[in-house]
């Protein structure tokens, strides 16, 4: 069950939300912001850009090797109370919002379910 | 004769709160430099392992600082914090103590203020990470390079 949950959490994070049919800033910090909010995660503007752009460093020198632990990170630095399934959803946005080069990694996880 | 008595009194308390001002260039046991970080037993690493994962932003901006300052500062600092993590309790107790009572005692400080904010800074960020870096491992020079 648990697992199945686990499942669903990561390909909810692939789906791109439909806030991205909303005309996109100039500054992607906002996009980002809007996105997150349609996932009910809240909390400061610039504390979610800096965790979201820190994400990506992750991924790219190595500290996080996996989607599982970017997601980890997450759940770790949201506010208290988020679920699993938000860590995920920051985790898709984050990515295509700052990273997009490193999706292929959310979709090896998905392909590991 | 009662008002005789009041500034009597009035002077009494004048006097008391004029004294602690003097003192108070003086340390704590959590100022300027925090208990926790007196007290831990964690390596350099180890807290900075740890504080990229559960203060990511404080991490961040430390870093940033940091890899704008020209090698040798950067090597200073490095070097300087080894050293302070290498003193055990007391000497850290006395070095916290040194710094409050002369601006001048670190050295390292005047070539880069905010060389030690990561450890020395902040009460939250060090009960944060201390809680958890005993789980990383001792040495692990990649904390520098982020």
């Amino acid at each position: 069950m648990k697992r199945m949950r686990l499942a669903v959490s990561v390909i909810a994070a692939l789906v791109p939300a439909v806030v991205l049919a909303a005309p996109a800033h100039a500054d992607p910090d906002v996009d980002f912001a809007n996105e997150l909010h349609t996932y009910g995660i809240y909390g400061q503007k610039d504390y979610n850009a800096w965790i979201g752009k820190i994400v990506c460093k992750r991924l790219y020198n190595g500290v996080d090797p996996d989607a599982y632990k970017s997601a980890e990170f997450i759940s770790r630095n949201l506010q208290k109370g988020s679920t699993t399934e938000q860590s995920w959803q920051f985790l898709g946005a984050a990515l295509r919002t700052y990273c997009p080069d490193k999706m292929p990694v959310l979709e090896q996880a998905a392909a590991r379910q | 004769m009662l008002i005789k008595v009041s500034v009597a009194a009035a002077a009494v308390s004048v006097a008391a709160v004029a004294l602690p001002a003097l003192a108070s260039a003086d340390s704590s046991d959590d100022y300027p430099i925090p208990n926790r970080i007196l007290k831990t037993t964690c390596t350099v690493d180890q807290y900075m392992a740890a504080a990229r994962d559960v203060e990511p932003v404080y991490y961040e901006r430390y870093m940033i600082d940091y890899n704008n300052r020209p090698p040798d500062i950067q090597q200073g600092a490095r070097d300087r914090i080894y050293w302070f993590f290498s003193l055990d309790y007391a000497g850290r107790r006395q070095y916290s103590e040194d710094t409050a009572t002369n601006v001048y005692y670190e050295q390292m400080a005047t070539h880069w203020g905010n060389w030690a904010k990561l450890f020395f800074n902040n009460k939250g960020v060090a009960a944060r990470t201390t809680d958890v870096c005993a789980g990383y491992p001792p040495s692990d020079p990649s904390v520098w390079n982020w």
